[in-house]
């Protein structure tokens, strides 16, 4: 007589994996095919996300380096009146510097400026022209923001200058100046008087971005405390963390950190998405494109993926109403083609991101020289330069492999539902 | 080598009946039938008469219209899609016309692959499927795949796959419809053996003379209904 059968076990992955493989290389033409499609989408994903990636945060760093900081403290009022009163009070300074200088920040911290920023009116014998005024500690500074290195003519200011100005190029020939020559700045001071100031030219730069180099006049922090009566108090204290998605969590500690004034209403923390609304704007744009063209190659290639497994299961309704037949679920069915998909497109995944990050691998160094195609451009007080240099996160691969994953699952799923719904007297009868 | 206690398969006035457009077809009428455990059934009968579909109802691959169907002492018509899945892994070997075996499996592989469903240990798979492939002739085809091996002996690893897991009842849907006369008298006396030795209950569908001449009870069907049931010496 038949013996009891064995007690059942789930269906072993591995015989899953098995049927999978062999079915696979069964169509080795179309398999390759298809994989060839995955392989080029993903390698181009990695590719473009990098490139978007780097640009992006070329951007950033820019912005927030000619600005206030991927992270900022600053009075609530600030950001709107500009005016010197708006200024952080010295223990408020005090606390901020000490907050981004904590353990758990300062590892992220890759320069901190505490500056001093008023606008004003900048006069010589050939007029005068609207000002932004930036008092700078200049070592601090120089450190934080890439400006010194724009000279054209002098030098970027040195610790012990009194009277000394580093000047934009388009304010410095509005106003008919020559290195050595000496100006007047005016602005409101602490006391909400008209206040005025001899300073002489030391060095000229040209970043590149017209409102800074239309307007922005850097003086000694010291200077300014004198003209102004503001002693050594700053308007922000600002840092450059090592990569911008480190902002949000530095502005949280940072925040916990200074929770007292900002309770009080003598402090603000902002990211530099907060602070520069229109960088991010830009960024968030760039990516969305990205993400549209990555969205439609995808679906083209889902539409191949589904072609591929489809006609798989097309072609084999009679094995799949054998494998009925001899004791697999409708779910168990519709398992074998999900793991064909899934094996399909992980394997085309994996090595499409390996093809990906060697071929972005070429353009880590020099970067990538499109200065053929564009010029150098600014918008929103950032540089963009013609030259595109990658940038790889963790996070970034994982979310491509995630959607690479994802695409095969999805792209799977009718196929699956097909194999696990058929008729299994019809599908035995198939080509029979 | 029949055995009295529960019936290997009951069916008691079972119909089958398809819709094709607007036409209402009857393919199995009011059929009662038992058949023992240990029989060596054949359903006889021209096509279309209702002999394949009498055996997808009976291997849970179909569901009747009306009536009942028992397997084992269990009633396969209120079975879940699950539960008679699982009847037919543990309960229920299969034999088809076209071997059906699959092209991306050896024939080991093939053999073994209920077992590996129903998670027989790998040893005891490999011990079962290499006594039957040396009962069946097969010893040293292992490693081929089925498109390597004629359909005679597609056929036998068929048989091979459908008895090894040890199940209370084989179907034989037209098994020698594709061998030639010594391929057909080399799978029947197969058959036979596996029936006599271990007890296996075999019921066939065919129109095939020789499976009739061999088979012990022959249960002739006509337009969907039994017309005759003969059980011989």
């Amino acid at each position: 007589m038949p013996s009891p059968p064995a007690t059942r076990r789930p269906l072993h992955a591995r015989v899953l994996l098995l049927l999978a493989m062999r079915n696979l290389r069964r169509h080795v033409r179309r398999t390759v095919l298809t994989a060839s499609a995955m392989i080029v989408g993903s390698a181009l994903l990695v590719f473009t996300f990098a490139m978007g990636d780097g640009s992006h945060e070329q951007w950033i760093d820019s912005g927030v380096r000619l600005g206030e900081g991927h992270v900022t403290v600053e009075r609530p009022e600030f950001r709107v009146s500009r005016r010197i009163e708006d200024r952080l009070p010295a223990a408020v300074r005090r606390a901020a510097e000490a907050a981004f200088a904590a353990p758990e920040v300062a590892p992220r911290v890759v320069a901190t400026t505490s500056k001093l920023t008023v606008t004003g009116l900048a006069s010589s014998a050939a007029g005068s022209r609207p000002a932004r005024i930036v008092a700078v500690d200049p070592a601090a500074e120089a450190e934080f923001s890439p400006i010194d290195d724009q000279v054209i003519e002098g030098r970027y200011l040195a610790p012990d200058d009194r009277l000394a100005a580093y000047v934009g190029v388009e304010l410095v020939d509005s106003l008919d100046l020559r290195l050595g020559s000496r100006f007047v700045v005016q602005a409101q001071d602490a006391e909400r008087e008209i206040a005025g100031q001899l300073l002489r030219v030391v060095g000229i730069f040209r970043s590149g971005v017209p409102e800074v180099d239309q307007m922005f006049v850097h003086i000694p922090l010291a200077t300014a405390g004198e003209w102004l009566g503001s002693a050594g108090d700053v308007t922000n204290v600002g840092v450059v963390v090592d990569d911008s998605t480190a902002a949000p969590g530095v502005a949280a500690q940072v925040e916990r950190a200074l929770a007292e004034p900002i309770a009080r209403g003598d402090a603000r923390v902002m990211g530099w998405r907060e602070a520069n609304p229109a960088l991010a704007a830009a960024v968030a744009i760039d990516d969305f494109g990205n993400y549209l063209v990555q969205g439609f190659i995808f679906t083209i290639i889902a539409f191949g993926i589904v072609n591929t497994v489809l006609m798989s299961v097309l072609h084999r309704r009679r094995e799949f109403g054998v494998l009925r037949a001899l004791g697999l679920t409708p779910g168990q069915t519709g398992t074998i083609v999900l793991i064909e998909g899934l094996t399909l497109t992980a394997v085309s995944g994996f090595v499409g991101v390996g093809l990906g990050l060697a071929f972005t691998w070429y353009f880590f160094g020099d970067g990538w020289d499109i200065s053929g195609l564009m010029d150098e451009m600014t918008f929103s007080g950032v540089v963009i330069e013609p030259i595109l240099h990658p940038l790889v996160r963790t996070a970034r691969i994982t979310q491509v492999l995630l959607f690479i994953l994802f695409i095969g699952a999805a792209a799977s799923v009718y196929p699956a539902l097909r194999a696990a719904r058929l008729d299994v007297t019809e599908a035995m009868k198939f080509d029979r | 080598m029949t055995d009295t206690g529960t019936a290997a398969v009951r069916t008691d006035g079972v119909w089958k009946v398809f819709h094709q457009e607007a036409e209402e077809v009857q393919a199995v009428r009011d059929v009662s039938l038992t058949i023992a455990r240990g029989e060596f059934t054949a359903l006889a009968g021209p096509s279309g008469s209702g002999k394949t579909t009498l055996l997808n109802l009976v291997g849970g691959l179909t569901r009747p219209s009306r009536g009942v169907v028992e397997v084992a002492g269990r009633d396969v018509t209120a079975m879940s899609n699950q539960d008679l899945a699982r009847l037919r892994l543990d309960q229920v070997g299969f034999v088809f016309q076209a071997y059906n075996l699959l092209p991306v499996l050896t024939a080991l592989e093939n053999a073994e692959f209920p077992m590996l469903l129903q998670g027989v240990p790998a040893d005891e798979r490999q011990a079962r499927v290499h006594e039957l492939f040396e009962r069946t002739g097969m010893t040293g085809l292992e490693d081929r795949r089925p498109g390597k091996l004629s359909g005679g002996q597609q056929q036998r690893v068929a048989v091979v796959r459908a008895v090894a897991s040890r199940p209370a009842l084989v179907l034989a849907d037209e098994p020698t419809a594709n061998l030639d006369s010594t391929a057909s008298a080399a799978l029947l006396d197969v058959m036979a053996d596996l029936n006599r030795e271990m007890g296996v209950t075999f019921v066939f569908a065919t129109h095939d003379a020789r499976v009739m001449e061999r088979s012990r009870r022959l249960v002739r069907m006509v337009d969907g209904r039994i017309d005759s049931d003969e059980t011989r010496a």
